[in-house]
């Protein structure tokens, strides 16, 4: 889960309570959701949270919450705007791939080095969460200052930068943390950041890029120029944002702009300017969920007054209205603030309703339904030969279903594609995590072998058995493969040898009233003439012999061993 | 008759008219004393024999004692030695006498303490005189000793030697009393008749037999003892693997709550793992790394047309008239794609969608304990693969009331009680709790499970119109919880240690 980095002074600043000390408030964010997980060298709280509620994501967000918390805030806020001065034009040429820009002015911030760290740490975590890494939404925040508006042909218009596309090495700027001029094309191999952000630009024919009168000064989604870069004596900003989806980078807009004006600033609407339609942003439009009554108490389980309700909803930063539906029934009209992304059914506001009375404070009651347990078949019948197989005296294992090629097959010397039981075409794991699971495995012999070989200085007889899942590449199934359980057993010891298998076979087939033959067959594992096929009720489902010496010394074995494997489903 | 070999022995050496001690007759019989013993007794629960028991009383010298048998009483030797120096005439100079008897140490205060005591005369301001006509060889004690070092131990009226001699020496630690049960046994009339009769010598047996059983001869022979409190050799024999134990105990525990055990594919699409949870398709634990895609087969072939269309209107529309949608990229392949499942609510969302088992009615309520796959890092608490606790209860109107009962009564069974219930978030469930319970041991605050009820958006395209709780915790953290086992490594896979499973304790 990710974290946020939280000073606690300014958290007791920012939500107007000096007076909570460091335990209290960690017991307050608890509520909020937010666990305390150690403090940052600087003395920063770090706090882990679930990402729903991505406006948490600074200091003045989570100081927001807890205002609400504490009973200071109620009910929906949102800060004003004043009309636009700037405007940003969407130019033709920006890659068909990042289409879409949004932004707003800000004025008058008054950033100390906290606040621009906080600025920044916002930033990052928005690119984290919702801007899925940059791909989806970046942010670049700009010295207003530094901005030079675009020549003005029409008296009427407002000072304008473009968001345009770029040829890889058509233009040059100085981006951050460089000296040099650079074109787009050489940021992606030269610069550090760029070359971090490089996959999400370079399959593209035009780079995107915005442009004032001055020239290129944001290379999204990868650096900014120097020339605009923010510090703590900026007063004006300029925030844009481009991604792939206008909705995503409205509300990292919107979750920005409230961070900053609970820091004192104004904001100032920009027109963001489409070749076929126009938009004022930041959208600080809130919208309305109707939410029944009685869902509300079937959730939650308990009867309440729709004073109550109204009241849980102003605690939770919403606005509750009450009403009827088309059929008489009690709802309400609920009031979501822009800022909240993760609202998208009446059930996520019914959430909030039982956060702010208190889920814990619930009583706990087994519900009132009545249903007849049952095991599946397959879990009865495993669960029958596994008691059955240490009656008989083995030790029941659990191994992994992932396995390597190498154990799977060559250790055991058996090729994927030989005709003999345990080969199989693998089903193979994409970018393993290790070599030693690469793959499915197709048989539990070789698991158990190397659960022997892992086990030579322990007591012999090793007896060991595994009723195991294993699969294998199978065009006539709808996944592509067949998931079998089978039954797999070694005996290890001084005097192991197919006799004594073979009489636990026999002993096995007996209870679960099968046919047992064991007609000779040949097999790369076993030792050649002391090999059969495990032939049950007519149908060739098995294996069982002495391992081949081969094998053993492979495994590092000093003692004989003989085993068996089959088809878990031959005793059903 | 049969009797065993050494009952025999003791029977042929006891008489019927004489009454015999036991270390008699194991002179007689050449056997242990406590054979005998042990003979004898059985042949008195025969009624062969009679066993008279008393306790007899034996003296016998010291050390000192029978040092003194030797060389003469330390008064005796002074007496000689004043006699030669003429103490028989007149009183002696001490020193002159001592030095000429030779006595030292402990032995001049023995011989001047009893020189007087016994009439050799007088010991008076350092001088010593002898009366002349004193007898040592009249001496009792010294007799005494000479009889008793020739007899050795010995009843003290079969030597002639005076009660009050015995206690005199007695109280000068030269002599020994003690005492010793005696047991005598005489043949009794049956055993005199059963020995007329005749005996055979049946053996001691170290292994019961099938013939010893059949021919009834079990009853005659002795069974050769064993060391009973020598440990045996060891035996493993089998025993189901712990892991195994506790998922059989989850599942019974569950069946008993009345849910019904679901199965499915381990290798399955995303379509059935992610995209009918309502998870957006570039949520980032799906393009995340910690996912097991396939890189052979990739595909699966067939998905229920109605049903991706449904999933898709809900991830990009959402659910019911004020449902809105993600706004993340939704593609059918990308559902196809192949994985090993990340969690095994895989096989809610095909129950609960009829693909698995057709249509389910509610109320209903299912489970399985179930491999889950993920690509995380291994550690002692982190497998690649590891068992998944799924359930979910299919009902109308149920509160998240109804969700915290069911856990708090499964918990309990494991001893885990005081759950606590944490506010959280899932694509999939809203409300969301994560659980916390505490640890029955150490007492500490442990997250068990993540849990809620299933959104709408999730249940509608499915086909579920009435509300569905769920929840899933990790097999193996139970596991840990119960046992207190901290690498997990040592008990699940072909890691495992051999020895460790060979010793953990049972559950039940």
């Amino acid at each position: 889960m990710p974290t946020v980095e939280i000073d606690p002074d300014e958290l007791r600043d920012l939500s107007g309570h000096e007076e909570k000390d460091d335990d209290e408030l960690k017991d307050d964010l608890f509520g909020l959701g937010l666990e305390f997980e150690g403090r940052t060298e600087a003395g920063a709280f770090e706090l882990e949270f679930a990402p729903d509620r991505l406006d948490r994501l600074s200091v003045e967000g989570v100081a927001r919450s807890l205002r609400y918390q504490y009973g200071d805030a109620r009910g929906v806020h949102v800060p004003g705007t004043n009309s636009p001065e700037w405007t940003i034009r969407v130019d033709d040429s920006v890659p068909e791939e990042r289409p879409y820009v949004t932004g707003a002015v800000i004025r008058d911030v008054n950033l100390d080095e906290e606040g621009l760290e906080s600025l920044i740490q916002l930033q990052e975590k928005l690119h984290a969460t919702m801007g899925r890494k940059r791909a989806k939404g970046a942010i670049g925040i700009h010295d207003l200052t530094m901005l030079k508006g675009a020549a003005v042909t029409d008296t009427e218009s407002n000072p304008t930068i473009e968001y345009v596309g770029v040829e890889p090495d058509e233009d040059r700027f100085v981006p951050l943390d460089s000296d040099a001029e650079l074109t787009p094309a050489e940021v992606l191999e030269e610069h550090q950041t760029g070359r971090t952000y490089a996959d999400l630009v370079s399959e593209y024919e035009r780079y995107p890029a915005i442009y004032d009168d001055l020239g290129l000064f944001s290379f999204p989604p990868v650096i900014n120029g120097r020339r605009t870069e923010v510090s703590t004596d900026s007063r004006d900003l300029f925030v844009e944002m481009t991604g792939t989806d206008q909705w995503t980078i409205d509300k990292m807009l919107t979750i920005v702009c409230y961070a900053l004006a609970a820091r004192g600033a104004t904001i100032e609407d920009v027109v963001v300017e489409y070749a076929d339609h126009e938009l004022h942003r930041p959208d600080l439009s809130t919208k309305t969920k109707t939410v029944a009554h009685d869902r509300i108490e079937t959730i939650l389980g308990i009867g309440l007054d729709p004073e109550e309700v109204i009241d849980l909803a102003e605690r939770s930063g919403l606005d509750a209205e009450r009403s009827e539906n088309k059929d008489g029934d009690l709802v309400y009209e609920v009031t979501i603030p822009p800022y909240r992304v993760d609202v998208l059914h009446p059930l996520d506001v019914i959430d909030d309703l039982g956060r702010a009375y208190g889920f814990n404070d619930l009583e706990p009651k087994y519900p009132d339904v009545g249903t007849v347990g049952g095991r599946h078949e397959r879990s009865r019948l495993e669960r029958s030969v596994r008691e059955q197989l240490v009656g008989l005296g083995f030790e029941d294992l659990l191994n992994f279903h992932m396995i390597s090629e190498e154990a799977n097959y060559e250790r055991v010397d058996v090729s994927p594609d030989a005709a003999v039981y345990g080969a199989g075409k693998p089903a193979t794991i994409k970018g393993p995590y290790s070599e030693d699971f690469t793959m499915l495995r197709t048989w539990v012999t070789p698991s158990l072998l190397m659960v022997l070989e892992r086990n030579t200085h322990r007591a012999y007889p090793q007896d060991l058995a595994e009723i195991g899942f294993t699969a294998a590449v199978d065009d006539g199934e709808n996944t592509g493969i067949a998931e079998r359980r089978r039954v797999g057993a070694v005996l290890a010891s001084h005097e192991a040898g197919y006799e004594d298998a073979k009489a636990r076979l026999q002993a096995l087939c007996r209870r679960f009233d099968v046919d047992l033959e064991t007609p000779p067959t040949d097999h790369p594992t076993y030792i050649s003439g002391r090999t059969a096929s495990v032939v049950i009720d007519g149908e060739d489902v098995g294996v069982i012999g002495e391992l081949h010496p081969r094998v053993l010394v492979e495994h590092d074995l000093e003692v004989p061993v003989a085993g068996f494997e089959f088809d878990l489903a031959a005793l059903q | 008759m049969q009797l065993p070999a050494s009952q025999v022995a003791v029977l042929e050496a006891v008489n019927a008219d004489e009454a015999t001690a036991v270390d008699a007759l194991a002179a007689a019989t050449e056997l242990p004393p406590e054979t005998v013993t042990g003979a004898v007794f059985e042949l008195e629960d025969e009624g062969l024999v009679a066993v008279s028991e008393r306790t007899d009383e034996t003296i016998d010298l010291t050390d000192e004692g029978r040092a003194y048998a030797d060389e003469a009483l330390p008064e005796l030797r002074l007496y000689e030695a004043a006699l030669e120096a003429g103490a028989g005439d007149e009183p002696v100079q001490m020193g002159q006498v001592i030095g000429r008897s030779g006595l030292e140490g402990p032995q001049v205060d023995i011989a001047l303490s009893n020189y007087a005591r016994k009439g050799y005369g007088a010991i008076d301001s350092g001088e010593i005189t002898a009366d002349p006509d004193a007898d040592p060889d009249a001496d009792p004690e010294a007799n005494a000793l000479e009889i008793l070092a020739d007899t050795g131990e010995t009843a003290p009226d079969a030597v002639e030697v005076g009660d009050e001699t015995v206690e005199g020496l007695e109280s000068r630690g030269l002599l020994e009393r003690s005492e010793s049960i005696l047991r005598e046994v005489t043949l009794t009339e049956r055993g005199v008749t059963e020995l007329m009769a005749g005996l055979e010598t049946a053996e001691t047996v170290g292994q019961v037999t099938p013939e010893l059983l059949t021919s009834g001869e079990w009853d005659d022979v002795e069974f050769a003892e064993y060391n009973v409190e020598a440990d045996a050799e060891r035996f493993e024999g089998g025993n189901v693997h712990i892991l195994r134990q506790t998922a059989e105990r989850v599942k019974d525990v569950l069946v008993g709550m009345g849910f019904q055990e679901m199965e499915g594919p381990h290798v399955d699409a995303d379509f059935w793992i992610n995209d009918c949870l309502f998870m957006p398709q570039d949520h980032p634990a799906r393009t995340h790394w910690d996912r097991f895609a396939l890189a052979e087969p990739t595909h699966i072939d067939e998905l229920p047309a109605d049903l991706i269309a449904d999933v898709e209107r809900a991830h990009r529309e959402g659910v019911g008239p004020d449902g809105e949608g993600y706004h993340s990229p939704w593609d059918a392949d990308f559902a196809r794609a192949l994985a090993l499942r990340g969690h095994t609510t895989s096989l809610s969302t095909r129950y609960l969608s009829g693909e698995q088992i057709g249509e389910i009615e509610p109320p209903a309520r299912y489970f399985s304990v179930e491999k889950v796959y993920r690509n995380d890092t291994l550690d002692p608490t982190h497998l690649l693969e590891f068992f998944q606790i799924e359930g979910w209860v299919m009902a109308e109107d149920l509160s998240v009331r109804d969700l915290m009962g069911t856990f708090e009564e499964f918990y309990a069974q494991f001893g885990i009680t005081d759950i606590e219930f944490k506010p959280h978030y899932n694509p999939y469930t809203e409300p969301s709790f994560e659980l916390f319970g505490t640890h029955p041991t150490t007492g500490e605050l442990v997250e068990i499970g993540n849990s809620g009820i299933f959104r709408e958006e999730m249940l509608e395209p499915l086909g579920v119109d009435c509300d569905v709780m769920a929840w899933g915790l990790a097999l193996e953290r139970l596991l840990m919880l119960m046992y207190g086992f901290e690498d997990i490594r040592d008990i699940h896979g072909t890691l495992c240690d051999l020895e460790l499973l060979r010793n953990t304790e049972v559950t039940y």
